[in-house]
């Protein structure tokens, strides 16, 4: 066994899987054939279902400051993982836990440890061709930097399009650039495999009916995203691409390589993106006209139904259900025109100034190799193909998948499965955990709490980056003039490995212990100084970052004046700080390596035994005398796959595991304490037990069917729910030979004003059975009486499936719901047609509702933990994409129904997904807080606890004996929210303390 | 639910009839204590008692024209490290009610076993006219009483009172009321709580006809009329005066940094305030520094600084009790400032100090789509 | 540009996730914009103090910029949404003493949002300028 992983693929999923197996003592690998992480994620600016950003919140909230703290799009770097940019897997030897990965690396042809993202050797490059991160929006050069953001990462020479003519190495100042590096090979060994490697986008290209690439105005989705984003090639302007004109309409087509007889899947994400793209486009222009074109709204997500009402109301994006054949355009104003059949059966004429197709998601050709190199099988669509009830194994043992790669899905569910794909791997791997990380070692961090503060400045020129800007020698002059500042000198690249080693010298001869370096974005090197002050015994709060280039690059090189004056400015600043920074050193405080899982149902089980199976203890409650949950009553699955025999598992392998304490009829009464050290009192029905210690709490206390007492439900024998149905389809007590129609009636307590959202499983549960009836009886006439069928990803086959079988899927509105009566022995559906708008009256012998999923009480729990409920009653996670199974207060995840509606396989991956949070906490032997971080004055606190009330993590509580607050070092995340409310100054935040904020004005002003 | 009682004035004498309430509160074991306002020996003042022994109950006068603390602050003192283990009735105008509200928001109060009696307030002179009023020999409570009976405008009394629009207590447990009531005959006790209630039910008293509280609702209303329309009045002048930094400096040109007003205010609760922290102990050079800046700077240093941030702090809870200027040797307005930057900052958020303690406190909530023009549109 | 011209000098209180990150952006791009702005980083805008914006425009500055992420966005949860409240009083007292509340700006910057910094700060720069020099610098009795 090996205590490393590969992960392959670096976008947002390969991002996320790593860090958590890397929060949890794996060293792992990142690979992706890209010179450049991020993946798709990183062209998009803003997400549905709140049209915000939240990627930074990925990023690790424990031992934070040994990870990158900076916006993802800059950059990432975490001590355990390793970015293999360019590489692709060439070959795979060995087995499942002793895998041997053989890597070809094409060259960068930059060298990345010389390369000082200058942006100079872009400037000379004679080759422009259209950039693929601005999708063509944009010319870039052949040698290149993704995005402007990720000036960490290097620039990249493009070999398809370089000519090789040497203009940049010509130019590069620091000699960063090789035309002449060759193709490399590395062999990896590895405990495990993670594919994440992603989609492609639909090229619509061959759709020549929409004349993409033939009418300028036709974009595609992803090259709208960029035209929203405020660093796209536009600035976040929206322009025709045919005169840069703002357009006054636009239209929105869905289904672009989704739902068609090659591509018989939904891709999932299309609708809410052009719900999102469609909403922002009017927040920037509210006089803009919107329309989606579409078949079924898929907004199936937690809070998506909500999103698209809000879109519908507050934003009048307009909706018109129907599939546009082709597009043509007005060759004089290059305006778009169509014309459709509607739902009402009329035609639908329309013009636009601009169309947008919503391209799904198709795998990377690449996979059929891939497949082959990984021995994993693919779909019939070329996705990596998943065991049935295990969302994230492939064929090949010890090769798991997540993301996009697997099936199409939106961002929220693939970091779900990036999580769940660890904590696969931590299972396999546990025994190795932590034998592969490795920790430098430093010098003691030197006790400076007597000693005067003593500044050094180090000037990096950049080359003449910096140097062209400013008097170098004048500059000198002013830092040594400074107060405190005993030591100055210019380098001209502070950050190669020689200069570092003489600042360290430096820092040494001279008994400095403040530190100043003025070079570039703190992002760049910043790990790097970072390294060099704790080589010499210095804690990092102790240097202070000047960002010299970025800060004059954007002063007009004429102005040298100005350039002077800030630079002065800037270093004033950064020694103002470093002067008045205390030496922070880092605290932690003791973990318990036990877990405690709420609920025995699917997702609680399988919460639990992932956890037990990675060698923690964890003690599971249920409430009620038997475990199982809401898979006690399903009896089977639309994909395939036996519910009860996996129940059966589940609890026999839960009974057996000797890590595993099962209470059952037992409810939690009381939690206190924080992550790491939670104290919890359980109650069963004899009595309460003694408070047990747990380091982290996973919540899985599932939801419930709604009960219907709508359409007729309780009057008559003949209706009945789809569980009900199910039940007895099962049992055998249903006579299907005797049925001569069925009528399925969807969305019953879902998707209205009382419940806005989706309950996600009950469009696949009527599919389902109405395949199960037909199957068992073809002559039953089958109604589906829908407002939208959710077969989103690969179900969508299913709904054709039983299109084909003959079951007619009948539309009808939320307004114009179909009626029920009950006239002696015979019940009488009867609905609108959408297409004649005639009444559509069934009498059917069996009415089926398909009843969503209600959450259960949740209040008294979430008032225990201090968490937060959504408006519908659900546990409201920390982030609705990027933490979606934390929660804000951390320790404590989230799985299962008492998240949201969703089905089986979807919980399994959640609750992996939660165990493998959780046991990113209890894999640590300490929980190490931040330098940044929070603490009390306790002779000044007044015990006002307006801190408590503000700071967002609990972090801090009143000592009621003293009357004062305290801060949990571990829990505090360093925002200073407590000190902007503090009053009297009791609260102060390390590193940003009030006398130092207002000696950096003073120094200012 | 509020129940309205109605408690018969013994004699004409108003002050008598209350003493005998009081005394009833503390003989029939309602309360164990009393925190009441009584007269001074001297007659020239008039100071909060904590009293347990009904004998000592002397010269209980809570109607008195004067107010000489902020009395939410002696509540505060009284039950901030631990509630108070038995039932304590406090008397409380109107402005010392809102202010405690405040404070038990703030945890710097606790109501536990705390009886609150609120009582209608016309008004209170400064200590200083009080006790010129008493040495000229006139009984300044029984002329106050009397012009407040007559109706009378009485332009000597606080600024602050005189634009005071909460004349009736808020969230009273029991509410002595005055207002609109011919108090030579019966006053009205109202009950706002079960505890409130349960002190009618053992006073015996009688449910009030409808009429006599309609009557009072009326003046009340008509009350807040005319104090609002004082109260716009005294601030646009106070607006006037103080607005913009050439006035502003004038204004606080007297201020000699005592800090006197903080000291004084209810909702400055800090056991020590930030600009008596280290963050404030500065180093010579940096004195120096700020000198070179301007060539020379006022000593001692940040008086602007210093109200502008307590009003930061405190303005969304400033209750308008006017005691900083009552406590100001040198007659800055520190009072009508803080009521005209409060009245402004409270609108924002609809939020009036005191109305209740379900009402969250402006800065410790926020919605996620409110105050759009604050950040600056571009 | 003329030597004696007015330089309003701009304390800016970035967050240190979205808008300082904004002004690399900027500097990355080569967006040009005026130097008048003082980059001073906090953790959040969430810990921005009215104190501090007291301190800088009480000091001298002629104006105070707080950078935070657009609401939602924040790293903390809430800490732009708290600034915001905290602003709004703020400005309400220095709006009612006739202290030109128009001297300090929340501004949302997203990390994205290179040219926006730079346009808002050149707007700053440039109403600063027509506003002239804050007044407080001509009293020494503060």
């Amino acid at each position: 066994m090996v205590g490393a992983v590969l992960v392959i693929g670096a976008g947002i999923g390969g991002i996320k899987c790593s860090l958590d197996l890397a929060e949890s003592g794996f060293k792992v690998y990142l690979a992706d054939q890209s010179p450049f992480i991020g993946g798709t994620l990183a062209q998009l600016d803003r997400w549905f279902p709140d049209n915000h950003c939240g990627m930074c919140k990925i990023l690790p909230i424990f031992s934070r400051d040994e990870s990158s703290q900076f916006c993802l799009r800059r950059g990432l770097y975490h001590p355990n993982i390793e970015l293999l940019p360019l590489s692709t897997v060439s070959q795979i030897d060995g087995n499942t836990g002793n895998f041997q990965a053989t890597l070809s690396i094409k060259p960068r042809g930059v060298r990345k440890e010389l390369c000082v993202s200058c942006d100079l050797c872009a400037q000379v490059c004679p080759v422009e061709v259209p950039s693929e991160f601005n999708e063509g929006l944009e010319n870039r050069k052949a040698i290149y930097l993704r995005n402007p953001l990720a000036i960490s990462s290097g620039y990249a020479i493009d070999w398809g399009s370089c000519t090789k003519c040497g203009a940049c190495v010509e130019k590069c100042p620091t000699d960063a650039i090789d035309l002449s590096q060759e193709e490399e090979t590395r062999k990896l060994d590895v405990g495990a495999i993670v594919l994440s490697a992603g989609f492609e986008e639909f090229n619509p290209r061959p759709w020549s009916q929409y004349g993409y690439k033939r009418h300028p105005n036709v974009i595609t989705s992803i090259q709208f995203e960029r035209m929203l984003s405020a660093s796209g090639p536009t600035a976040g302007e929206i322009l025709r691409p045919s005169d840069n004109q703002p357009p006054k309409s636009i239209a929105f087509l869905q289904c672009v390589g989704s739902r068609t007889k090659e591509r018989d899947y939904c891709s999932s994400a299309c609708c809410m993106y052009a719900l999102k793209e469609a909403v922002l486009a009017k927040e920037k222009n509210p006089e803009l006209d919107t329309e989606i074109f579409y078949m079924d709204l898929r907004a199936f997500g937690k809070g998506y139904y909500r999103y698209y009402e809000q879109a519908k109301g507050e934003f009048g994006v307009k909706f018109t259900r129907c599939r546009i054949p082709t597009i043509k355009q007005d060759p004089a104003t290059k305006n778009l025109f169509f014309t459709a059949i509607g739902e009402d059966g009329g035609l639908v004429r329309r013009e636009f100034d601009l169309v947008v197709l919503s391209v799904g998601q198709t795998p990377s050709p690449r996979f059929l190799e891939l497949g082959e190199v990984l021995g994993i099988e693919l779909n019939k669509w070329g996705f990596c193909k998943t065991q049935e009830l295990s969302p994230t194994e492939t064929s090949q043992d010890g090769v798991f998948v997540c993301g996009s790669a697997s099936a199409p899905k939106d961002i929220a569910d693939t970091l779900v499965e990036a999580s769940a794909a660890a904590c696969q791997v931590s299972k396999l791997l546990s025994s190795q955990r932590g034998q592969l990380i490795t920790t430098k070692d430093y010098p003691e961090e030197l006790d400076l709490s007597e000693a005067e503060a003593r500044a050094a400045i180090f000037l990096c020129t950049c080359g003449e980056e910096i140097a062209s800007m400013l008097d170098m020698e004048e500059m000198l002059d002013f830092a040594k003039g400074l107060p405190g500042v005993v030591y100055v000198e210019q380098t001209p690249y502070l950050c190669q490995k020689d200069a570092l080693e003489q600042v360290k010298g430096k820092i040494k001869e001279h008994e400095v212990n403040r530190v100043v370096f003025a070079a570039c974005s703190d992002i760049t090197y910043e790990k790097l100084f970072i390294d060099a002050m704790r080589d010499v015994g210095l804690t990092p709060s102790l240097l202070e970052l000047v960002n010299f280039r970025e800060q004059l690059c954007s002063i007009n090189p004429d102005h040298k004046k100005q350039a002077m004056e800030k630079a002065k400015i800037l270093v004033a600043i950064a020694l103002e700080r470093v002067r008045t920074q205390e030496p922070l050193h880092l605290v932690s405080q003791n973990v318990e390596h036990q877990a405690l899982v709420i609920g025995g149902g699917l997702a609680g089980l399988t919460a639990a035994l992932s956890l037990a199976e990675q060698g923690f203890e964890v003690q599971l409650a249920e409430r009620t005398a038997e475990l199982g949950g809401n898979l006690r009553h399903i009896f089977s699955i639309l994909e395939g796959g036996d519910p009860q025999a996996l129940r059966q598992n589940l609890i026999k392998r839960v009974e057996e595991n000797p890590l595993i304490r099962l209470h059952t009829e037992t409810e939690v009464i009381e939690v206190s304490g924080y992550a790491g050290n939670f104290e919890a009192v359980l109650k069963d029905t004899d009595s309460t037990h003694e408070p047990i210690k747990v380091g982290a709490i996973i919540i899985a206390t599932g939801g419930e069917a709604y009960e219907p007492n709508e359409y007729c439900y309780d009057q008559s024998e003949s209706v009945m729910t789809q569980a009900e149905l199910e039940q007895q389809l099962a049992s055998g007590k249903l006579d299907v030979t005797e049925l001569g129609s069925v009528v399925m009636i969807q969305c019953v307590g879902s998707r209205d004003k009382e419940r806005p959202y989706c309950s996600r499983v009950c469009c696949s549960q009527a599919i389902k059975n109405s395949l199960s009836l037909k199957e068992r009886n073809p002559e039953i006439d089958i109604f589906v009486l829908h407002r939208d069928v959710m077969s989103y990803g690969f179900k969508e086959e299913y709904y054709s499936q039983a299109r084909e079988k003959g079951v007619l899927f009948v539309n009808y509105d939320l307004d114009r719901k179909p009626e029920v009566t009950i006239e002696g022995e015979r019940l009488i559906v009867q609905t609108i047609e959408p297409t004649t708008g005639g009444v559509l009256k069934i009498e059917p012998d069996l009415l089926i509702l398909s009843t969503g999923i209600v959450p259960n009480d949740n209040n008294i729990l979430a008032q225990m933990l201090n968490l937060e409920l959504t408006e519908d009653g659900f546990f409201k996670e920390a982030e609705v994409k990027f933490r979606p199974v934390d929660f804000v207060i951390n320790g404590i995840f989230l799985c299962g129904l008492a998240h949201s509606p969703r089905g089986i396989t979807e919980t399994i991956a959640q609750a992996q997904a939660a165990a493998q949070r959780a046991a990113s906490i209890l894999s640590r032997e300490r929980l190490e807080s931040g330098r940044v971080g929070s603490e009390v004055n306790e002779r000044r606190c007044s015990g006002c606890e307006l801190c408590v009330s503000a700071c967002p993590y609990n972090a801090r509580f009143k000592d009621t004996d003293k009357g004062v607050v305290v801060v949990i070092e571990a829990l505090c995340q360093g925002c200073g929210a407590c000190v902007a409310i503090c009053p009297s100054g009791a609260a102060k935040l390390r590193g940003f303390t009030d006398k130092q904020v207002f000696s950096v004005m003073d120094a200012v002003i | 639910m509020t129940r309205s009682a109605i408690l018969e004035v013994q004699n004409g004498n108003l002050i008598e009839t209350l003493n005998n309430l009081w005394r009833q509160l503390l003989e029939k074991g309602l309360v164990d204590a009393l925190l009441i306002p009584q007269e001074l020996p001297s007659g020239i003042n008039v100071v909060q008692t904590l009293v347990s022994d009904v004998q000592k109950l002397e010269s209980p006068n809570p109607l008195s024209p004067v107010m000489p603390v902020n009395t939410a602050r002696i509540v505060s003192q009284m039950t901030k490290v631990t509630p108070s283990p038995k039932k304590v009735g406090v008397v409380l105008r109107s402005c010392e009610l809102r202010a405690l509200i405040e404070l038990v928001k703030l945890k710097q109060a606790s109501l536990e076993n705390i009886v609150l009696i609120g009582i209608d307030c016309f008004g209170t002179y400064s200590v200083k006219d009080y006790k010129n009023l008493a040495q000229d020999g006139s009984s300044p409570k029984d002329a106050f009483i009397k012009a407040v009976r007559e109706g009378k405008e009485d332009p000597s009394l606080r600024q602050v009172c005189q634009m005071c629009e909460y004349p009736i207590p808020m969230n009273a447990d029991i509410t002595i009321g005055l207002i609109g009531i011919d108090f030579e005959k019966s006053i009205l006790i109202q009950a706002s709580s079960t505890e409130g209630e349960a002190i009618l039910e053992a006073l015996e008293l009688t449910d009030s006809p409808e009429a006599e509280v309609t009557k009072r609702d009326e003046a009340i209303a008509k009350l807040i009329e005319q104090r609002t329309k004082k109260r716009d009045e005294i601030l646009e002048q106070t607006q006037k005066d103080i607005s913009g930094i050439d006035n502003l400096m004038r204004t606080l040109a007297p201020c000699i940094n005592c800090h006197n007003c903080r000291d004084v205010c209810p909702l400055c609760f800090c056991k020590e305030c930030f600009f008596d922290s280290p963050t404030f102990e500065m180093e010579s050079e940096k004195y120096l520094g700020w000198s070179e800046r301007k060539g020379t700077i006022r000593m001692p240093t940040h008086t602007l600084l210093f109200h502008l941030t307590r009003m930061s702090h405190m303005v969304t809870s400033c209750v308008g009790c006017g005691m900083c200027y009552e406590a100001c040797p040198n007659e800055v307005p520190v009072a009508n400032i803080f009521r005209l930057v409060g009245l402004n900052t409270q609108k924002i958020f609809d939020y009036v100090p005191g109305r209740s303690l379900e009402d969250e406190l402006p800065v410790t909530t926020y919605q996620e789509r409110e105050l759009l023009g604050v950040p600056e549109k571009l | 540009m003329q030597e004696d011209e007015f330089e309003p000098n701009i304390v800016g209180l970035l967050c240190h996730w979205c808008t300082y990150t904004a002004a690399d952006l900027a500097g990355t791009t080569r967006t040009q914009y005026p130097t008048n702005i003082r980059p001073i980083q906090t953790m959040c805008s969430g810990m921005v103090d009215p104190v501090y914006v007291l301190w800088a425009l009480l000091g001298g500055a002629d104006g105070v910029m707080i950078g935070a992420c657009h609401p939602a966005d924040c790293h903390y949860v809430s800490g732009n949404y708290k600034c915001r409240r905290k602003t709004a009083v703020l400005k309400s007292i220095l709006n009612t003493l006739g202290l030109e509340d128009d001297r300090v700006w929340l501004c949302w910057i997203s990390a994205a949002e290179g040219q926006k910094f730079a346009n808002t700060v050149a707007k700053m720069v440039d109403e600063l300028k027509k506003k002239g020099p804050n007044p407080i610098n001509a009293y020494w009795s503060t």
